[in-house]
């Protein structure tokens, strides 16, 4: 069972982009993460967020209304 | 086989008009003045505003400049829509956000006083802001209701305060400069400072052969490619592959080509801003107060950009490069069309429906507007050719603001976050108050005088704060523990 990584966002470029960048960050520091789009806008309210694209790794909003470098998604895998 | 020809030849020649000189001194400063909004303008810094317990007065024009600062694209409309409507300040915010987003945003605003004349922009800016907060505040009215039952949850999404950064402001201001001195239309600026002859021989030739792929009619308000335009969409051209390259990565870092996108970019502006004509046997440059003003706050921007973080700056050029990818290609091809289809429409039609500022005209433009799907911006050039075809100014504006607001993606939405019948209520008003835009623009061109036409905006205005007002004391009566 991999990380659990949430893309939130109603399906934009920004969060297809975000899931592009945070798959390739996984992949490169060979995490096991399993990735889940969440578009609800209910679901996405409900962490929270009011920009998206917005990041979940774990069961932590980690990030929010910006597309994060491959360095930082990392980072937070380890600490997920 | 010759009509297709002629459509072909219609949309070309449209397309190569739209992209030569003055459409690129709008749409390239507005492209980045677009992404540095979205990524330097903090959005706690407006939407503090927005949360349950701000006053109305405050909160409706928080709204409308969070339509206007923060929503170029829907990727921000709907997450903000549906926070302001479940979370923060209600309905009524939520409803003047999301209906002054589509015009109020600086995109649509450059483009429109671009191509419409800046009065245009100005009418359609100043009364989709007025008749925005009109219909949020109708629907507050209407469904008083729900708003004082709605999610009673603490609003700590709306507590967080932020200020702009310095350099993020220097960036905008010089951004914004350069979009002013690259588009207003005054002495100074079209003055010719000095002027060069460049012994380019087939300069001359090059024009003939430019004007023989893409005829023009003067009459019809068409417009021909002239050698600065040919040369600017090959500079166009050059900008898109080395930002294909240069930015599409741009949240890992910068590289080479980066830097070359840029370059060509701030080119391509100061070229468009010179004047370039040919003679007999040579071509002509003229250094203009344009192309001196756009270079020098082009030197303002490199200034204040250099001050900002990588991450920021970083962000900003991907979001600009974001909207190109998301509207420009979109934008170009429905020049295309609206170029090709153009040939087709008699301007007959087009003067015996809304030739005239009356409440027939108008209508007609904002079923016209409803029914018909434009992607972003591009309801510009469509309302362009409809009023080189005849029509009149006032159902020319029923038109442009009907139709951004209740495209069906906006209804889906709206329909998806506040349910069918708020959604129905929506659509009617904006139908109601698009005609009465109109009408009140309409009547503005056709020279009745302003003050009757203030008169009549602040009589609906007055009746829908009064009838507001009564609401809220009736409203805080019955429900002694209410929201309100």
């Amino acid at each position: 069972m991999g990380k659990l990584v949430k893309i939130l966002g109603p399906g934009c470029a920004n969060c297809r982009k975000l899931e592009a960048v945070a798959r390739e960050a996984a992949a490169g520091a060979g995490v096991d993460a399993e990735f889940v789009k969440v578009t609800d806008m209910q679901a996405i309210m409900d962490h929270g967020v009011m920009a998206t694209p917005g990041l979940v790794v774990g069961d932590r909003l980690v990030c929010s209304g910006r597309i994060p470098t491959q360095a930082e998604i990392r980072q937070w895998l380890a600490a997920a | 086989m010759d009509a297709l020809l002629f459509s072909l030849r219609g949309g070309a020649g449209n397309l190569a008009a739209y992209l030569a000189a003055h459409v690129l001194l709008c749409l390239i400063p507005a492209f980045f003045i677009a992404g540095a909004m979205t990524a330097l303008i903090p959005k706690a810094a407006i939407t503090r505003w927005l949360g349950r317990g701000t006053r109305w007065r405050v909160s409706y024009p928080a709204a409308a400049a969070a339509g206007s600062l923060l929503a170029v694209c829907s990727c921000t409309i709907v997450p903000l829509f549906a926070g302001i409507y479940r979370k923060g300040a209600g309905l009524g915010p939520a409803i003047t956000f999301l209906f002054f987003a589509p015009a109020g945003n600086v995109l649509a605003l450059a483009y429109t006083g671009s191509i419409l004349g800046a009065e245009f922009a100005f009418a359609r800016i100043a009364l989709c802001l007025a008749f925005g907060i009109g219909i949020g505040l109708a629907m507050a009215l209407l469904f008083w209701r729900d708003d004082a039952a709605r999610d009673a949850r603490t609003d700590e999404l709306f507590a967080g305060a932020a200020r702009i950064g310095g350099a993020a402001l220097g960036v905008l201001a010089s951004l914004v400069a350069v979009l002013v001195a690259g588009t207003l239309k005054v002495a100074p600026l079209d003055a010719t400072l000095a002027a060069l002859e460049l012994p380019l021989g087939w300069a001359g030739n090059w024009q003939a052969t430019l004007t023989d792929w893409v005829p023009f009619d003067a009459a019809r308000g068409e417009e021909g490619v002239s050698v600065q335009g040919s040369l600017l969409i090959a500079m166009l051209v050059a900008i898109g592959i080395a930002s294909w390259r240069g930015l599409e990565n741009i949240v890992e870092g910068a590289n080479r080509w980066t830097f070359a996108a840029l370059a060509l970019a701030a080119a391509t502006l100061v070229v468009a801003a010179l004047r370039l004509a040919p003679i007999a046997g040579g071509l002509q440059v003229a250094l203009t107060g344009r192309a001196v003003a756009v270079a020098a706050a082009l030197a303002a921007v490199l200034h204040f950009a250099r001050r900002l973080d990588a991450g920021e700056r970083q962000a900003w050029l991907w979001e600009s490069w974001r909207f190109v990818k998301q509207i420009f290609v979109l934008l170009v091809a429905g020049v295309f069309v609206v170029g090709a289809l153009r040939q087709w429409i008699a301007p007959e039609w087009i003067r015996a429906v809304a030739g005239r500022n009356d409440i027939t005209a108008n209508a007609a433009a904002v079923v016209f507007g409803v029914f018909m799907y434009f992607p972003t911006l591009v309801e510009v050039p469509v309302a362009r050719m409809f009023l080189d075809l005849g029509m009149h100014r006032g159902p020319l504006l029923a038109f442009l603001m009907a139709d951004p607001e209740l495209s069906l993606q906006s209804m889906l939405m709206v329909a998806a976050v506040m349910g069918r019948p708020k959604t129905a209520a929506y659509v009617g008003l904006v139908a109601v108050f698009s005609v009465a835009a109109g009408l009140t623009y309409g009547a503005w061109v056709d020279g009745v005088p302003p003050a009757w036409i203030a008169l009549g905006l602040i009589g609906v205005a007055a009746l829908l704060a009064g009838a507001l007002a009564w609401l809220r004391a009736r409203a805080a009566t019955s429900i002694p523990q209410g929201a309100l």
